[in-house]
């Protein structure tokens, strides 16, 4: 799949000047010679988040997605395999499927008639007489190298971004054995679909704001007036000197918020008493012991970036889909845990619904921040600054960079993966 | 004047004067119209799925719309400050259902928005909505909204404003 776009030019722009340990060039987020290389470098030659098993139980069951700018297919086989599949038709490149979920028993395509099985095999064409190639080079693409773990799929287009352990590294892995874990029967399952909110700002801003944990008090004050209450009070926004919550940067680029050592209670991120998910509670400690279980109740879900495009958010988990240098798509899909009452997921699904998404009572601020960046950054540049908190962050043992709530460790450890990957270090 | 074109102006002038309040974000106003049980869907796509169990861009009880009014009065609602410029054209205005308490109203709308908070577009929303009324006095409140946006089955730009 990576023929397309890895004849692209090289871009004018030399990408390897933009970034500092501190600072970031404007033009990395408006320049189109840098999001056509990053088409190739990051979303091409680099794994990315597809989807989750979860999504699609039955075999046939599909959704569509977009690697970078290409269209795939995530199919269930018949044999229970998860496919990931290039969206395009191996004859003429018409697309093979438009719905964004569905169930399918064959890929037909809609040009031709040339039609493909849920493994991308080619199974039959009108008057096959004039086929002048091999059948078998007639299967749809698929990425290089697709890869699970704990239902997270995970694709690299051009085959030649090493292993999926190697691009998540213990940080990554940790972090979604800890969204998985938190189901009392291991597993997340993610039924209660997407919503897209379209943004006229560059991707970036959104791996960025997501991550940030200094604007809470001051872009988001509109709800906190409203709804004073939240978790989030006591947790980011007590002071200086009080929060206790902070950064992590895990390497990769995988980088994290821990509310949670802020938090004043067990289930503050559920934001009900103890007794009344007691079975959930009693469940939990059955799987993973009473350690682990007491630990999970206080932390909740986790807030973090897995590198580039995969953002667990909580109660929610979210895509970044670059579209253009000024135009990005972030979905959202609540996270619905396998093995809890419907009353649970349902709660999940309403906290969904009041923070993310176009009308959400969150997202809409940082969709304004993250224009207003855009614009403010024009054409010629200009340089954000991501300093904040380089004068206190630690560097744990194994290499983990941790600061306060509001320090730009995240937003570094973004960069830093970014200008690795964005350079020749190959 | 028959009873039928009677209600039918009348239901016209309900759905013209919430529309003109939402326009003007009159927010307090237009929140003044809705009746102490409400529900307020804006699903994703057509209004065909059980909310509970799938998400929708919007479904507010009357908790929930308060706290959403709320907070575009704070002022410092980023993504309605200032708030959009907006008009909407409502319009194939029927009366589906007549009940003993009120009746249901189907209509038509498409919406200018300008975005000038930060991207200076002018966006267009069309959709359908279906408002449950209950008939108070000489007027009606709104028990329930439901809108269905045409291109909302995928993503949809910033909706910060009242729909």
């Amino acid at each position: 799949m990576a023929s397309k776009t890895n004849g692209l030019a090289a871009n004018a722009l030399a990408t390897g000047t933009l970034v500092t340990d501190t600072t970031v060039d404007g033009r990395a987020y408006t320049d189109d010679g840098v999001f056509a290389e990053e088409l190739v470098r990051i979303f091409t030659n680099g794994w990315v988040f597809v989807g989750h098993s979860s999504e699609i139980p039955e075999p046939g069951d599909y959704v569509t997605r977009t690697l970078g700018r290409d269209p795939v297919i995530m199919i269930r086989d018949r044999d229970n395999t998860v496919n990931v599949l290039a969206n395009r038709c191996a004859h003429r490149g018409v697309t093979l499927l438009q719905q964004e979920v569905g169930n399918a028993v064959s890929l037909p395509c809609i040009f031709h008639g040339w039609t493909y099985g849920l493994d991308g095999a080619l199974k039959g064409m009108p008057q096959p007489g004039g086929l002048s190639i091999a059948r078998d080079d007639c299967s749809l693409d698929r990425p290089g190298q697709t890869a699970e773990h704990r239902g997270f799929v995970f694709a690299n287009q051009s085959g030649t971004a090493g292993s999926l352990e190697d691009h998540l590294g213990p940080g990554g892995i940790e972090l979604l054995d800890w969204a998985s874990d938190l189901s009392p029967v291991g597993s997340l399952d993610l039924n209660a679909g997407w919503l897209g909110q379209e943004v006229s700002s560059n991707w970036k801003m959104w791996a960025e704001s997501d991550l940030d944990g200094y604007h809470l008090g001051s872009l988001h004050r509109s709800l906190w007036q409203v709804v004073p209450d939240s978790q989030y009070q006591a947790a980011v926004m007590a002071g200086e000197n009080i929060v206790k919550a902070t950064t992590r940067d895990r390497g990769r680029g995988h980088v994290e918020l821990e509310f949670w050592r802020g938090y004043d209670r067990q289930l503050a991120w559920l934001g009900v008493p103890r007794e009344r998910v007691s079975d959930y509670c009693e469940a939990l400690i059955e799987r993973v012991g009473a350690e682990r279980a007491e630990e999970l109740l206080w932390q909740g879900p986790p807030h973090a970036l897995i590198f580039p495009n995969l953002f667990l958010g909580e109660m929610n988990l979210a895509i970044i889909e670059p579209v253009a240098a000024g135009r990005t798509i972030h979905h959202h899909t609540p996270l619905l845990l396998a093995g809890v009452a419907p009353s649970f997921n349902q709660r999940v699904l309403r906290q969904s619904e009041a923070a993310m998404g176009p009308a959400g009572f969150l997202l809409p601020d940082d969709a304004a921040a993250a224009e207003r960046m855009q614009v403010a950054f024009g054409h010629s540049g200009g340089v954000m600054d991501l300093s904040r908190g380089t004068n206190r962050e630690v560097v744990e043992a194994n290499g983990d960079r941790v600061g306060h709530v509001s320090d730009e460790i995240p937003g570094r450890g973004f960069w830093r993966h970014w200008h690795h990957l964005m350079t020749d270090h190959r | 004047m028959s009873d039928r074109l009677e209600l039918i102006a009348e239901v016209e002038a309900f759905l013209y004067l919430e529309a003109r309040l939402a326009d003007e974000s009159r927010y307090a106003e237009w929140l003044a119209l809705f009746d102490d049980q409400v529900t307020y869907w804006v699903p994703k796509g057509r209004a065909d799925y059980d909310p509970t169990t799938r998400v929708s861009y919007i479904n507010d009880n009357r908790n929930r719309l308060e706290t959403r009014v709320k907070q575009l009065e704070t002022g410092v609602h980023y993504a309605q400050t200032p708030p959009s410029p907006m008009r909407r054209v409502v319009s194939n205005i029927e009366v589906t259902e007549q009940l003993d308490d009120g009746l249901v109203a189907e209509s038509n709308f498409v919406l200018y928005e300008h975005s000038l908070q930060a991207s200076n577009e002018l966006r267009v929303w069309a959709g359908h909505a279906s408002h449950g009324l209950r008939r108070v006095d000489d007027s009606f409140l709104i028990r329930s909204k439901t809108v269905e946006i045409v291109n909302s089955s995928r993503s949809l730009p910033t909706l910060a404003f009242l729909l």
